[in-house]
């Protein structure tokens, strides 16, 4: 119990407007906890509210039984004497200093001379293999470098908890998965409790011991990666996990049926409701040019074809069937040759298999957020 | 939800520390920022209140002291027609010189910093210069004029400089580098694509001017138009050095003459000022109303102002004939009268002497003055800045504390709108009466120095904060440094270019002060410009050209040191 960081019934909100509502949150300590979630679900408010960077309105934020923010009992350790480390999307160097006295800043205003004297700068700068650059100025350095040092500054003083606001979202896609790779090993090394903020879906499977997906201030779901991509557990987190095709299902007299009138065996229990929504990854739908070519036991649907992109290996396809659009992608060895001269409207036939849905009741009062693609 | 929970009483004795650290130290940042507030409000406040309740007193006996008098509208009617003529004469010369500087010449590119020029300049000199060439009888430019045929014959004129046409002219003159200052920034704003636009569409070089470059800097030319008004409305120097001699009045040298006569009528001086005041007032509660949220007006990036083509001789011709005109005219009647034994119009070269700034030296109390001078002004400047970065702080950074930024933005605006005359004159009540009497020392110099250089501090570093973002102070803190800490390592340095900017500034606005501090000074502590009043009224002109001279030696020397720490663009961020 002591050696958690809590987050109990936290509210923070700009005028009227929620930004942070009613939320819970526990993680052990060592722990990486991303907090994923579209823009302005309140991911970066709740970080910056551990952080002391925000005032909630109420709640309790507990650092291992060290309780920092406590409205009822009136306390809320400024941002300083929190024992955080933070890195921030802007890099936030300051452009004043060298990469060493920026690396050096955190040491210094705690104290920790000794530190210093051990040359635990030159290692942080080590850590990120930047070492060379020790006594550059930041406007000398380019996006990556800068980003490397503000992890090394932020881990210099060995925190306890260490605060990464969309770190990567500045860099460019090459350099995004360097320094990604970086955190990720500078924490099974050093074993920092870290709670990482970001809208990217693979940066959260790649990095957290544990996902929290956020939506509109609350936690919609906390857990494993492996947990939260097998079993999704809500529709608005299928679809910001990258679930992006949406079925309505509706009971009929042989189980179930499409909004264009497809029946079909969902094979599993559904619990007592009138409607319910599939959720599918592209990969698992199948493309095929006339029904007759479907397998048995899949699920096929007529469509006609929308657009398709060229992506090297395969070719990302979106199709319509009846009202609903579908996204998918088809193998450029198996269907490349008549996709690259296919027109908009040519008739195609998609296939779904049942066992690789997710169900969800359907919600009159689920309005889905559009998540990333 | 965790209202209910108990906790071992161990426990709850370990977690009270933190508790206790944490509130006391959100309590002293408020509290340390509504002390603040609270002594600037006393400094800035509470003369403007006392000044009031003293008009107000004995059934408004002030007001019908000053406004009782037969010439009372004579005086409104110069005041307002010294505001408007000088405003126009400002916005019009400001407004071509703004745009000239920016179509220098690359060769003449140093004629940039001629415009700004005038301000270090004191005004004190500056005005005395252009009595000794214009006045009507020993001017030495009317001499000059009266060779011409059409003016022959005459002793006197063609020009007075003593008449209220003139003293406007010369006003709007010394206005024009504020007008300047507004125009120039807003010019810089505008993007160099529109300018390009124009011109490959077939404009020429005054078409842009007119169609492009005037319509896109209206916001800019009705707030520096805002504060050229309130300046001229302001102007003290000009009409008291030289409208004595055909009693030409303003409201600001009623108050002067109030406050020297004898006995000091503090009421009607009140009363005299009151109009400047509420309309000081107006302009700052429309400005605040109409700018609303100042962050919102921050742009970054974009291509400045920085037209390649149309680059021309006539834009160095512009503004070498203003340098010439508005400081190197007055600079030779001051340098020919201070070499001169006397000031006569006919010009002997042979008696040209030193004796008059060996004279600087042995007269007493002028190196004092220096001294004085330097050493208030150098005091209000150090008081000033850490002061104007707490209340930038406050009202950008402290979105939890609303009404402490509002009082804190609307009392350091309050010395911008207010002409300095109302604050010596109140600063002259308040403190020679209790609580503190400090009439006579150089503290209150100091202090009213604070108050009229504390919107220059606060402004400018506002701006410098707001561009600066948040984010460098945020990740200050995360690192464990506390609010002082962080300042001191890491916002006062990255400040520094706007607070060396904004010390240069005020240490030249000060060294040239003479509105506030005529009122303040006492026979035994002056400052330059006081001093050199009192030399001017007994007519010991040689001296008072030397000391003009030396004022402004003595800020141009500012200037210079300021540009050697803070580098050559020191000036460019005014």
């Amino acid at each position: 119990m002591a050696e958690k960081f809590r987050v109990e019934g936290l509210n923070k909100s700009y005028g009227s407007n929620v930004i942070v509502d009613d939320l819970n949150l526990e993680m052990d300590e060592g722990e990486f906890l991303v907090l994923l979630g579209p823009s302005g679900c309140g991911k970066t408010t709740t970080l910056r509210c551990l952080a002391g960077l925000e005032t909630p309105e109420s709640g309790l934020i507990d650092f291992k039984g060290r309780a920092v923010f406590h409205s009822d009992r009136r306390i809320n350790v400024p941002a300083h004497k929190r024992d955080i480390g933070m890195v921030f999307q802007s890099y936030a160097l300051w452009p004043n200093m060298t990469v060493r006295k920026n690396i050096a800043y955190p040491l210094k205003v705690r104290k920790m001379r000794d530190a210093i004297d051990k040359g635990r700068v030159e290692e942080a700068a080590e850590m990120v293999h930047c070492g060379h650059l020790l006594d550059r100025y930041p406007a000398q350095l380019s996006g990556g470098q800068q980003q490397r040092i503000a992890v090394a500054r932020g881990l210099a003083a060995r925190p306890d908890l260490v605060l990464f606001d969309e770190p990567l979202s500045n860099l460019d896609a090459r350099l995004r998965d360097q320094v990604r790779t970086e955190i990720h090993r500078l924490h099974e090394s050093l074993g920092f409790g870290a709670v990482f903020v970001t809208h990217d879906q693979s940066e959260a499977f790649a990095l957290g011991d544990r996902l929290a997906i956020m939506r509109a201030g609350k936690m919609e779901q906390v857990d494993t990666p492996q947990r939260v991509f097998d079993n999704p557990g809500t529709e608005y987190v299928a679809e910001f996990i990258g679930m992006s095709n949406r079925l309505e299902l509706h009971r009929s007299a042989q189980g179930w049926r499409t909004k264009s009138g497809v029946d079909l065996d969902l094979r599993r229990d559904v619990p007592d409701v009138e409607g319910v929504v599939a959720r599918i990854w592209p990969d698992d739908v199948e493309l095929y040019r006339d029904a007759d070519s479907v397998p048995t036991g899949m699920l096929a649907l007529k469509a006609e074809l929308l657009s398709s992109e060229f992506g090297g290996r395969h070719y990302d396809v979106v199709v319509a069937a009846g009202p609903e659009e579908f996204r998918l992608r088809a193998n450029s060895a198996l269907h490349g040759a008549w996709l690259r001269q296919a027109e908009e409207g040519e008739p195609v036939v998609i296939a779904l298999r049942p066992e690789t849905m997710q169900i969800y009741p359907l919600g009159a009062a689920t309005p889905v957020v559009a998540g990333a693609a | 939800m965790t209202t209910t929970e108990t906790k071992p009483a161990t426990k709850t004795a370990t977690r009270a520390r933190p508790r206790l650290r944490a509130d006391s130290a959100t309590w002293r940042g408020r509290l340390g920022y509504a002390a603040l507030i609270l002594v600037l409000g006393y400094l800035i406040v509470v003369p403007l209140y006392k000044l009031q309740s003293l008009a107000f007193s004995d059934g408004a006996a002030g007001y019908e002291a000053q406004y009782g008098r037969p010439d009372i509208g004579e005086t409104l009617r110069t005041t307002f027609a010294l505001a408007l003529g000088s405003l126009v004469i400002a916005m019009v010369l400001g407004t071509i010189l703004a745009f000239a500087t920016s179509r220098l010449p690359r060769r003449m590119g140093f004629l940039r910093i001629v415009p700004l020029l005038p301000i270090v300049m004191p005004s004190v000199a500056n005005i005395v210069g252009w009595a000794f060439l214009l006045s009507p009888g020993p001017g030495y430019l009317n001499a000059l004029l009266r060779h011409l045929p059409w003016w022959s014959g005459s002793d006197t004129g063609p020009i007075n400089v003593y008449s209220t046409t003139w003293i406007i002219i010369i006003t709007g003159f010394g206005l024009t580098s504020f007008v300047y200052l507004f125009v120039s920034a807003g010019m810089q704003n505008i993007g160099s694509e529109h300018l390009e636009a124009a011109e490959i569409s077939g404009s020429s070089t005054i078409g842009v001017f007119f169609k492009v470059v005037l319509p896109l800097l209206r916001p800019s030319l009705v707030y520096g138009g805002g504060v050229a008004l309130l300046l001229g409305l302001g102007q003290f120097t000009g009409p008291l050095l030289l409208g004595q001699n055909e009693g030409v009045k303003v409201l600001t040298t009623e108050m002067y003459r109030r406050v020297s006569e004898s006995p000091t009528n503090f009421a009607a001086a009140a009363a005299a000022g009151s109009p400047l005041v509420i309309f000081g007032l107006l302009v700052i509660f429309a400005q605040r109303y109409l700018l609303g949220n100042q962050t919102r007006f921050v742009t970054h990036g974009g291509k400045s102002f920085a037209p390649t083509h149309g680059r021309s001789a006539w834009a160095a011709v512009v503004v070498a004939v203003y340098g010439l005109v508005a400081l190197v005219l007055p600079l030779i009647g001051l340098i020919i009268v201070s070499l001169s034994p006397y000031w006569s119009a006919d010009l002997s070269w042979d008696l040209f002497t030193l004796d008059n700034y060996r004279a600087l030296f042995d007269t007493p109390g002028i190196v004092e003055s220096v001294v004085t001078s330097v050493v208030t002004s150098l005091a209000a400047v150090a008081i000033c800045v850490p002061l104007g970065l707490g209340v930038a702080q406050l009202i950008v950074r402290r979105r939890d504390l609303p009404i402490l930024r509002l009082l804190g933005d609307v009392i350091t605006a309050l010395p911008l709108g207010i002409p300095a005359v109302i604050f010596g004159v109140g600063f002259l009540l308040t403190y020679t009466q209790g609580p503190f009497i400090l009439y006579g020392t150089k503290t209150i110099i100091v202090l009213v120095y604070v108050v009229l250089m504390v919107p220059f501090a606060t402004r400018m570093q506002l701006t410098a904060l707001v561009s600066m973002g948040n984010t460098y102070q945020e990740a200050s803190a995360v690192s464990g440094a506390g609010p002082l800490e962080t300042a001191f390592r890491v916002t006062l340095p990255m400040l520094k270019p706007a607070v060396l900017s904004s010390v240069a500034l005020m240490f030249i606005l000060l060294t040239h002060e003479f509105a506030a501090s005529i009122m303040v000074r006492s026979a035994t502590t002056q400052v330059m410009g006081t001093l050199l009043y009192d030399h001017w009224t007994n007519g010991s002109y040689p001296l008072v050209g030397a000391m003009a001279i030396l004022m402004s030696v003595v800020t141009g020397a500012g200037v210079v040191i300021a540009m050697m720490i803070g580098g050559r663009n020191v000036l460019d961020n005014l």
